[in-house]
């Protein structure tokens, strides 16, 4: 029948059609289609390392202070999530994580795929499943999570956004906790699930970060940020910092940075500075305190011992500058020894000692400033970072022999001014000074936790006699003899204090109106080496009058409560 | 259907997947391959049925019935579905199922070979009053009845696919019936003109037809082209062999109705450009097949049916096909014996099954007229036409 042959032809053309359209979307655009596929389908993935916890030490061992917790971030698909029921279960169970405008997202053609809560918790991310609403996904992912809140902030630092490591431990050990990340590439569902299918797949497992100890004893980290707090509120003080270094080996047994963040939510600070870790970041003038490093050099040269006299007038002239004492009682006028001259914390006196260092009684010369210089950036190492692995500033200590107004340059470096420096730097130093003599370098980090075992990570360690073990011994009476305020039967307890003028616009200010109060000591048993070295540094970010005998309450408060909680034996007096 | 099967069987762990992942639901892996393959037995008994059980001058008797019927049936769901029953299952705002438990049916399948079954008889009783093109007693009833069956699918269910496979049906039935040249191009004008009119004023299917001129002539990629995009996508990587069974990514998601209507991509990729060629020659060989089945029907009737079921069987396949390569717009239409759909399947078997009665009784006459010694089945045909068509 002619009409059946018609359809004949129809169903060969219609095939022809189909073939040849086959052939070339097969054969001819073949590459172009799997190049289009490899685009689509494949998944480029970061397997995220998990990162290293941070450990403190409690009763000789390591508790943890910063964890990973996991966390889920919400993601939906817009064109099928109900937008109703996914806004009434984002506000009932997580309201403050919602990280995305949900009248955006929802009028957005197109959208498939939009994370509109981060940092859901395990429990709520439940919930939110529990609601079983079409098209809401879950990805897993680990945020920090700090136990002991707001404790010791300043030193540990935070993890932000894009897990990066900020500030403090957990940015400057970031080589240690981050790990290393791997890769994944592979086939992967419409849904970014990984497929078995194909053999281009390539998976590099992720190195997970190290856990690290840190020296710090949470105990006495907690209770120093605790005293530290209760003293800021008590003076004008809005700042503190404090560091405690065991004498001996001049490990950091605490490091506090008062006030405390929040680093769980360190996105709320407004200013910046509040991440600040002044102990290692930030140089300042210790002023006096830096008396006791050349009076160790004076006395370490020989050039003098605590009853070496000098004739006190309350000021004395240098380049033709007037360098006074702060304390211009008539009972020190006249001829006075070292030893009370270092008590009243004379300027005349650090002077006289610069003077006897160059040999020359009345005046400064190259002699003297070369050997201060010497004594200061090579010895105490004043001005060079201490290597302790924490974000340090490094600094300089003007040259003896170069630029104007050197001798009364030396002469301020003599009392802590013309030179900036570290607490760090300068607890070290002043560690040198009282444990017998040796220079070693400060260190914070245990090592790594691994099995549950403290595996030491290698580092550059500096130990060096640099005073004598008798100038060590007399620069301790001197101390010992300057502590006025608190004692203990059966322990020795010595320090010296600073009341640094604050620099205005470039100079000091002279009506001594705006300061910052430091001391450092040690406290020991009696008769015996040091045990500890404390540094206390206390100032008002917008000007205020904080004497050294201000840091020194702080000092004596924290001393009293070493000596019980480390269960010090009291010497024999 | 074992080739429909297997490609279900390796893909329809990654669909209850996706399904699961994607809209909360709660398929078991293998559920697919086990629907497909209750489909499969199904369409089997309906097929035997259909060959050697009810004799087609049975169903002819009562054609009318069973038209009235399957048009009560679809009428049924558009009342239920207006009614918000939980009988009428929807989705996507289409309802063209009835929920009936553990299964679902689409009426407008059935509708499909009733249709098939009353046009062969009322045109075979038209053809021998001789009143084929007569305006009364032939046009006039024909349009009501095609333009009911229409409606109720296309304008109640909104299933422009099996609208176009009525369509089909109609056309070649007609075509084959003999209705003067003439009418035919009148009548094919007017579909023309109809379905044109019904493209342009129904809001999303004006749509359909950009993005498949979007896509066929790749000016840029929209929400609208990605069904036919990865659908070619999946065709296109197949390449010469394919990626072999169980390795099809565009399964994986990608591919909206990865086991319905969009199953040729996805065999596509699996078997590549051989095994669709394959597949596509077994088609044009039951197509050609049914051809000479109706050219050498004994019986007006019994041609007009074997057209129908052809004309039905070639719009399936065709537009199926050629929307996954982009060479009409996207109709959700699924393809015989392959795709997952229980219904399409079942009645699909049940016209084959009865095409084949047809080819036997062909050859039954045959054989008793010429004696030949050919019997077998439907190789008896073939051996015969020569004999008759010389």
């Amino acid at each position: 029948m002619q009409r059946i042959k018609t359809l004949k032809k129809v169903v060969l053309v219609v095939f022809a059609i189909i073939a040849v359209r086959l052939f070339f979307i097969q054969i001819i655009e073949h590459d172009a289609w799997v190049a289009r596929a490899d685009e689509t389908h494949t998944l480029l993935e970061t397997i995220v390392a998990e990162r290293g916890e941070i450990y403190m030490m409690d009763a000789g061992e390591p508790v943890p202070v910063v964890l990973n917790q996991t966390v889920y971030s919400v993601v939906i698909d817009p064109a099928v999530t109900n937008r109703e029921k996914i806004t009434d279960a984002l506000n009932k169970y997580a309201k403050d994580n919602i990280s995305a405008d949900l009248d955006w997202v929802f009028s957005r053609e197109g959208l498939r795929y939009y994370v509109v809560a981060k940092n859901v918790s395990h429990t709520n991310a439940s919930k939110i499943a529990e609601e079983g609403i079409n098209g809401v996904w879950f990805k897993e992912s680990n945020q920090r999570f700090y136990p002991e809140g707001k404790m010791a902030s300043g030193l540990l630092g935070f993890v932000n956004a894009d897990g990066l490591g900020q500030y403090g431990v957990e940015g400057s050990m970031n080589h240690l906790l981050a790990g290393k990340n791997g890769l994944l590439k592979t086939i992967s569902d419409i849904n970014n699930v990984a497929l078995s299918i194909g053999n281009d797949n390539v998976k590099i497992a992720a190195e997970d970060g190290k856990d690290v100890v840190l020296s710090v004893d949470r105990g006495l980290e907690q209770r120093v940020e605790e005293l530290a707090s209760a003293t800021v509120n008590k003076t004008v003080a809005t700042h503190a910092s404090v560091l405690v270094l065991e004498a001996e080996t001049n490990e950091v047994l605490a490091m506090a940075n008062l006030p405390n963040y929040d680093p769980g939510n360190y996105g709320y600070v407004k200013d910046a500075s509040a991440y600040t870790n002044y102990v290692t970041q930030v140089p300042y003038e210790p002023a006096s305190v830096c008396k006791s490093f050349a009076f160790s050099a004076a006395i370490n040269e020989g050039a003098m011992n605590s009853n070496t006299t000098y004739f006190n007038e309350h000021y004395t002239t240098v380049d033709g500058w007037k360098i006074q004492n702060a304390s211009k009682r008539a009972s020190l006028y006249g001829t006075i020894d070292m030893k009370k001259a270092f008590y009243w914390s004379l300027n005349t006196a650090s002077i006289q000692a610069l003077r006897l260092l160059g040999g020359d009684p009345t005046s400064i010369n190259q002699a003297g400033r070369e050997k201060l210089y010497d004594y200061y950036y090579n010895k105490f190492r004043l001005g060079q970072a201490t290597g302790i692995g924490l974000l340090e500033a490094a600094s300089s200590i003007p040259d003896p022999n170069e630029g104007y107004g050197r001798n009364s340059t030396y002469a301020n470096m003599t009392f802590g001014q013309n030179l900036n420096i570290t607490m760090i730097q300068t607890a070290t130093a002043f560690s040198a000074v009282v444990n017998g003599g040796y220079y070693r370098s400060p260190s914070i980090l245990k090592g790594t936790l691994e099995n549950s075992k403290i595996v030491p990570v290698d580092s550059e360690k500096t130990e060096e006699q640099i005073l004598s073990f008798e100038t060590s011994a007399t620069m301790r009476d001197m101390l010992i003899n300057n502590h006025y305020t608190y004692t203990r039967p059966g322990y020795d307890i010595g320090g010296k204090s600073g009341t640094a003028q604050m620099i205005i616009d470039g100079a000091y200010d002279a009506t001594m109106e705006n300061t910052v109060a430091s001391y450092a000591g040690f406290v020991a048993a009696s008769g015996e080496m040091p045990s500890y070295v404390i540094m206390v540094k206390m100032w008002n970010d917008t000007g205020a009058y904080l004497a050294g005998s201000d840091a020194m309450l702080l000092f004596d408060d924290i001393a009293n409560y070493l000596i019980d909680y480390f269960q010090i034996k009291p010497g024999v007096v | 259907m074992a080739l429909g099967l297997i490609v279900i069987y390796a893909i329809g762990p990654m669909r209850a997947n996706v399904l699961n992942s994607t809209y909360g639901a709660n398929y078991g892996a293998n559920d697919f391959f086990f629907g497909q393959l209750r489909s499969v037995a199904l369409s089997l008994v309906a097929f035997f049925i259909a060959f050697k059980v009810i004799p087609y001058s049975f169903l002819r008797k009562w054609s009318k019935v069973i038209l009235i019927g399957a048009l009560a049936l679809s009428a049924l769901l558009w009342i239920l579905s207006l009614a918000g029953s939980s009988l009428a299952k929807c989705e996507l705002g289409e309802c063209r199922w009835f929920n009936l438990g553990v299964i679902s049916f689409q009426p407008a399948e059935a509708l499909k070979i009733a249709l098939v079954i009353y046009l062969s008889d009322f045109l075979a009783r038209k053809k021998e009053e001789g009143s084929i093109g007569k305006w009364q007693e032939f046009w006039w009833p024909l349009c009501l009845v095609c333009g009911a069956s229409l409606g109720l699918v296309v304008v109640a269910q909104g299933d422009l696919g099996t609208g176009v496979a009525l369509i089909a049906i109609i056309l070649g039935m007609l075509l084959v019936a003999g209705v003067p040249a003439k009418q035919y191009l009148i009548i094919l004008a007017l579909i023309l003109v109809a379905v044109i009119g019904f493209i342009a004023f129904g809001g999303h299917r004006i749509s359909r037809v950009e993005s498949w001129w979007a896509t066929l002539t790749g000016s840029g990629s929209t929400d609208a082209t990605y069904h036919v995009e990865n659908a070619m996508l999946a065709i296109g990587t197949g390449g010469l062999f394919g990626v072999g069974i169980g390795n099809s990514v565009q399964a994986t998601g990608y591919l909206p109705e990865s086991i319905n209507d969009s199953i040729f991509a996805i065999l596509g990729e699996t078997f590549g450009f051989v095994g669709l060629i394959l597949i596509v020659a077994i088609f044009a060989a039951i197509l050609l097949r049914l051809l000479k089945v109706a050219d050498h029907a004994p019986a007006p009737s019994e041609r007009y049916l074997v057209t129908g079921v052809f004309a039905w069987v070639l719009a399936q396949v065709a537009v199926n096909i050629m929307a996954m390569t982009s060479l009409v717009p996207v109709t959700g239409i699924t393809l015989p014996f392959l795709s997952y759909g229980g219904t399409s399947m079942l009645f699909i078997s049940f016209a084959i099954g009865l095409s084949l009665q047809i080819s036997c009784y062909t050859s039954r006459e045959v054989t008793k007229n010429e004696n030949t010694s050919s019997r077998r089945g439907v190789g008896g045909t073939r051996h015969t036409s020569r004999r008759r068509n010389p």
